[in-house]
């Protein structure tokens, strides 16, 4: 019992990474209406240059200084592609866009990193922060989801009690609308990937050291995190949120398991399967076409 | 003076011209009516003023600065302010809410309830489940908040019952006594006419008729044979 | 069109045997090593091409497919299966497509996101279950072998190029096939491809598994042509960059399919030998790829215009239209061919439809006539079931519609034309007519066409403008000759004189074509000219019915569409 529960907590900072990166992809739906396959990739680029330059002698934590904002103009760069070239595009072309960019990305990623050159990922936070039934529970696990909790109590305050909250609500809703009205659209939407960008950023530097902290292996865990984001059906973040949580618990709870521990990449895929035949019960006409 | 000065306007939809040359003018304190059948470009027309479509050629002007190559967001900055039809609230916001989008610096949401105090008491109520009346007023009054030298509106008593066309059209006339220039598309020829200063006729992407309103009122056949032809 | 899917398929096999030959008689046995690389990608990329060029859906998995392909092949090559390679590709396309299927299934409806989604974690899974199982033969070295005449890099070249070869074929021929015109219309418009019968699911699902049994069989021509295989041939990032360059050619086009495999098989070799890295070559196709997507033009396509831009086309091919008979008009019962009692709609606390009722009488034209916002297209979509929910009763020729989709009315006989454009522009202007109306001749359909001026049935849909295109919308729903046909505004970008001829036209259509027709229209000489009868929608209600002289006369109308002081200013 104990024993299920040690690798179910084992899970968490995997959970808690994949349910911050999903909030940050329901954000990102919602607000400029793009399911965003370079999620993981954006933060993955802000974590490499946080290992650069730790690599290089510079002292940690300005390190990760710089790689936080390393990963928000990435994400500014990204959404500067999309508002500027794919703002009238339909869904389904800016989600090819965004796969087209993740590949790119991918590449670069893969060749300014040297491959699958084994890199030093200094663990931010080690170490454990309390223990529950008997069971350590890491900082880090304890602090990624706090941090998507904390994001997702975030968003719903900016959304619901700012100014530039209210345009942002007003522009997923009504885009033209909006901008008939005044509204920065564009500034607005390049300043959603901004922030996403941010919050993936530190997401991917908390959860590499557990991975290997390889280029793309950490680009593809955008996988866990629109498994989890289609859990809450794009729409709702504490679905999200606790859905991103489930999936980290599960693969944690798989890998105890001899003979089903190796298959856990396979579990985002049955969430997946899952989620979409229970969501499609009802036809539905799509809006635009 | 004319807020809005437009020459030889072109818009085209899809490769098709559906604008050609068109030419109009709004003034301070002023209405312009902007009549036709459906598919005669009105719409379009509008459009292409606020750049929702882009246009081919032809000058838009606001008290002077040419904007025909702006952005959307950028002219309704410059006080050209767009009512699309078919009542764009934003739904899933309140009605308070949905004036607070586009309020200017020096404006005050008391604007909008002294103009439609009928928004007041439904002021928490989210837009998507106000009467179609209610709409209509709120998307005037929403852009009525972001102070416009000139108010342009798509066929705003389009499936209203009478008596919310004749508080609509009301109101309009008096924002227009105040000192805004309004550009009116209507299908509701003769009220949009008793109430409007210019009137234009848009025949085929054209404008057929530039005159005043009160003539054109008084000659009721020449209005039927427009509208439903024979 | 047969004839123009054999004309295409010859030029494929004639091009495929000329520069087959020249290579493999002028170049020196590692190029032609390559450009059997190039055709096995080239397949995958076919595989990709039907599901993103043709129905405009993500797949992000296909070399999971081939893996399932080329892991078959391995399979029954160390049980022995017989049969040899030939065989065994094939069974290994086979084993694939129930993986399509399964994976096609849940993403069927609601945003066609999904399919991107579950695509791309199905890869991921495949991924990590091929790394644990291996291939078979991976680990005891058990090659798999070549047929025995294609042995050779040459041999193996002709052996792939005939699989190619055959697929493009198939797949010209299936492309101008009416599975092909719904294929493209799903892309388009879900709702149009629906209103003209097709079952979107059914559309969807047969490209997936298609494509899946394709991708099956790159896999096997791989294995044949590694001879022994290991996971990363098949790993995802595989998957995401074939996508990329499959967005960037334009690999539903089978000179598309080419020029990707050359991109993925000679950019590296190119780079290599500048001295290099190779992975900029995944850097170039997002780029392309992103590049394409934003003028929507891929590199097929650029070539294609450069192309008719140099030799210039001779106009449509074939003969000029016989001024051949309509098609016989299909006999419907007499008596109502539509009643529609107590119709209501609603959107939220707006009452779009109030208790209409309205009855279209076998052989005749009744016109449904309002202002804007009255309820008229609500009404249209209720009747051919593109509404979630409606009450009252709508019944065909005496058989009620309730909870009848809307592919199955329109195949019932309830078809409409769109206010909006909806045609695939990739089609040709007879591709169009034969979705619209299956199982009609040639010359029917060039009939069908001339009776309402559309042109040359060879003519891409693309070239045609947009009021013609409206012609054509209602052409199709005439060709299929339903038993009711509700024209949504065809008049509009018409002429005035268009505008009367059409009017002519559409008087005439329940005469000879069969069908009884509910015209909805603003253009009032247009209604006088072609309905017996007419209604008028004002706020959802009927406000007045009857001949259009004596309905368009009162005074209700009068006011319905001049505003409440009509009388005052009138007076």
């Amino acid at each position: 019992m104990n024993e299920l529960l040690t690798s179910a907590v084992a899970g968490l900072t995997a959970g808690g990474t994949y349910a911050l990166l999903g909030v940050c992809a329901v954000f990102t739906y919602r607000l400029v209406a793009v399911v965003n396959f370079t999620g993981a990739a954006i933060g993955t680029a802000g974590t490499f240059v946080l290992i650069a330059l730790y690599e290089a002698g510079f002292p940690l934590w300005p390190s990760v200084l710089a790689g936080v904002v390393a990963g928000t103009i990435v994400g500014v760069l990204v959404g500067l592609v999309m508002t500027t070239w794919f703002s009238e595009a339909n869904a389904s072309t800016k989600a090819a866009v965004t796969v087209a960019l993740l590949v790119g990305m991918i590449a670069i990623g893969l060749r300014l990193t040297g491959g699958q050159h084994p890199h030093v990922m200094p663990d931010l936070f080690p170490g454990s922060a309390f223990r529950l039934a008997g069971v350590e529970v890491t900082i880090a696990s304890a602090l990624t989801i706090g941090l998507a909790v904390l994001f997702t109590v975030l968003a719903d305050r900016f959304l619901n009690a700012t100014r530039t909250g209210l345009h942002l609500r007003a522009l997923s809703e009504r885009p033209m609308a909006a901008e008939l009205l005044g509204v920065r659209v564009q500034l607005l939407s390049v300043l959603v990937w901004a922030v996403t960008g941010t919050f993936t950023t530190f997401a991917l530097m908390i959860i590499a050291p557990q991975r290997s902290p390889n280029f793309m292996t950490l680009s593809l865990l955008v996988v866990p995190a629109l498994a989890a984001a289609l859990v809450g059906l794009f729409r709702s973040f504490w679905i999200t949120l606790a859905g991103g949580i489930m999936l980290g618990v599960v693969e944690g709870l798989a890998s105890s398991f001899d003979g089903v521990s190796q298959y856990r990449g396979a579990i985002p895929f049955v969430v997946v399967v899952a989620v979409l035949l229970w969501s499609q019960r009802e036809a539905r006409w799509d809006d635009a076409r | 003076m004319s807020s809005l000065v437009v020459s030889s306007l072109s818009v085209s939809r899809g490769g098709l011209p559906i604008i050609t040359e068109a030419s109009l003018s709004a003034a301070s304190g002023e209405i312009s009516v902007i009549l036709g059948a459906n598919g005669a470009g009105k719409t379009t027309l509008l459009e292409g003023l606020s750049g929702v479509i882009p246009v081919e050629g032809g000058m838009i002007a606001i008290d002077g600065a040419e904007i025909q190559s702006a952005r959307p967001g950028v002219r309704a900055r410059a006080g050209l302010l767009h009512v699309e039809q078919g009542r764009t609230v934003f739904r899933q916001l309140s009605t308070e809410d949905n004036l607070r989008v586009g309020l200017h610096a020096d404006e005050r949401l008391e604007t909008a309830y002294a103009l439609f105090p009928e928004l007041v008491q439904r002021k928490a109520v989210r837009a998507g489940l106000l009467s179609g009346g209610e709409q209509q007023m709120l998307v005037i009054a929403r852009a009525l908040l972001g102070r416009p030298k000139v108010l342009m509106i798509d066929e705003m008593s389009a499936g209203l019952a009478p008596v919310v066309v004749t508080r609509l059209m009301t109101a309009v006339r008096k924002l227009a006594d105040k000192g805004l220039a309004v550009v009116l598309v209507e299908q509701f020829a003769a009220l949009a006419l008793a109430i409007g200063n210019r009137a234009y006729v848009m025949r085929r992407g054209r404008v057929v008729y530039d005159g005043d309103c009160s003539t054109l009122r008084r000659a009721p056949d020449e209005l039927h044979r427009l509208y439903l032809g024979g | 069109m047969m004839r123009a899917s054999v004309r295409a398929s010859l030029a494929i096999v004639v091009t495929a045997v000329v520069l087959g030959g020249a290579l493999i008689g002028l170049l020196s046995s590692y190029w032609v090593f390559l450009g059997t690389a190039v055709l096995i990608t080239g397949v995958a990329l076919q595989s990709l091409g039907l599901v993103v060029g043709r129905t405009g859906m993500i797949a992000l998995c296909q070399m999971s497919f081939a893996g399932v392909g080329a892991w078959t092949v391995g399979y029954l090559n160390i049980v022995g299966a017989p049969g040899g390679l030939s065989v065994w590709v094939l069974l290994g396309g086979l084993a694939a497509v129930p993986f399509g299927v399964a994976i096609g299934l849940p993403a069927l409806r609601l945003r066609g996101i999904n399919l991107a989604i579950v695509t791309l974690a199905f890869a991921t899974a495949f991924d990590t279950i091929l790394a644990t199982i291996t291939f078979p033969g991976q680990t005891s070295f058990q090659a798999v072998p070549r047929p025995e005449l294609f042995d050779s890099d040459e041999g193996y070249f002709v052996f792939v190029l005939g699989f190619y070869v055959t697929i493009a074929v198939a797949l010209e021929f299936v492309s101008r096939s009416r599975l092909g015109a719904a294929w493209l219309t799903v892309r388009h418009s879900e709702r149009a491809a629906a209103a003209h019968g097709v079952s979107i699911a059914a559309a969807k699902l047969s490209a997936f598994a298609l494509s899946a049994f394709v991708a099956g069989i790159s896999g096997g021509l791989l294995a044949g042509y590694l001879g022994t295989l290991v996971s990363e041939n098949f790993s995802m990032m595989q998957s995401l960059s074939l996508f990329a360059v499959a967005v960037m050619a334009g690999a539903h086009y089978s000179e598309g399919a080419v020029i990707g495999g050359l991109l993925v098989t000679m950019f590296p070799e190119i780079l290599r030998r500048l001295g290099l890295p190779q992975d900029i070559g995944n850097v170039l196709f997002a780029v392309g790829a992103t590049q394409a997507l934003s003028t929507g033009e891929t590199m097929s396509e650029t070539f294609r215009r450069l192309a008719r831009k140099l030799v210039p086309s001779r106009g449509p091919n074939g003969k000029p239209p016989q001024p051949a008979s309509l098609p016989a008009p299909v006999m419907h019962a007499a008596g109502a061919a539509l009643s529609i009692e107590n119709l209501g709609v609603r959107y939220g606390s707006v009452v779009a439809l109030d208790k209409v009722s309205l009855a279209v009488p076998a052989g005749t034209v009744v016109g449904l006539i309002g202002p804007n916002g009255a309820g008229k297209s609500t009404f249209i979509d209720a009747v051919t079931g593109f509404l979630p929910l409606y009450y009252g009763r709508i019944s065909l020729e005496g058989k009620l519609l309730e909870g009848v989709q809307a592919h199955r009315r329109a195949r019932l006989g309830v078809r409409r034309s769109w206010q909006t454009n909806r045609i695939a522009p990739e089609l040709t202007v007879g591709q169009y007519l034969r979705l619209a109306a299956d199982g009609l001749s040639d010359a029917d359909i060039a009939a069908v066409l001339a009776w309402l001026d559309c042109p040359h049935p060879d003519t891409p849909v693309a070239s045609v403008d947009a009021g013609t295109r409206r012609l054509l919308d209602v052409a199709g729903v005439l060709a299929s000759r339903p038993a009711v046909a509700l024209l949504d505004e065809p008049a509009a970008g018409q002429s005035y004189e268009e505008t009367l001829r059409l009017g002519k036209r559409i008087a005439e259509i329940p005469k000879l074509f069969g069908s009884a027709v509910l015209l909805v229209e603003h253009d009032m000489d247009l209604v006088r000219a072609a309905c017996s009868h007419i209604a008028v929608l004002d706020f959802g209600k009927v406000i007045a019915s009857g001949p259009p002289a004596q309905v368009l006369a009162e005074t209700v109308v009068k006011t319905a569409y001049l505003g409440v002081e009509a009388e005052e200013a009138a007076a």
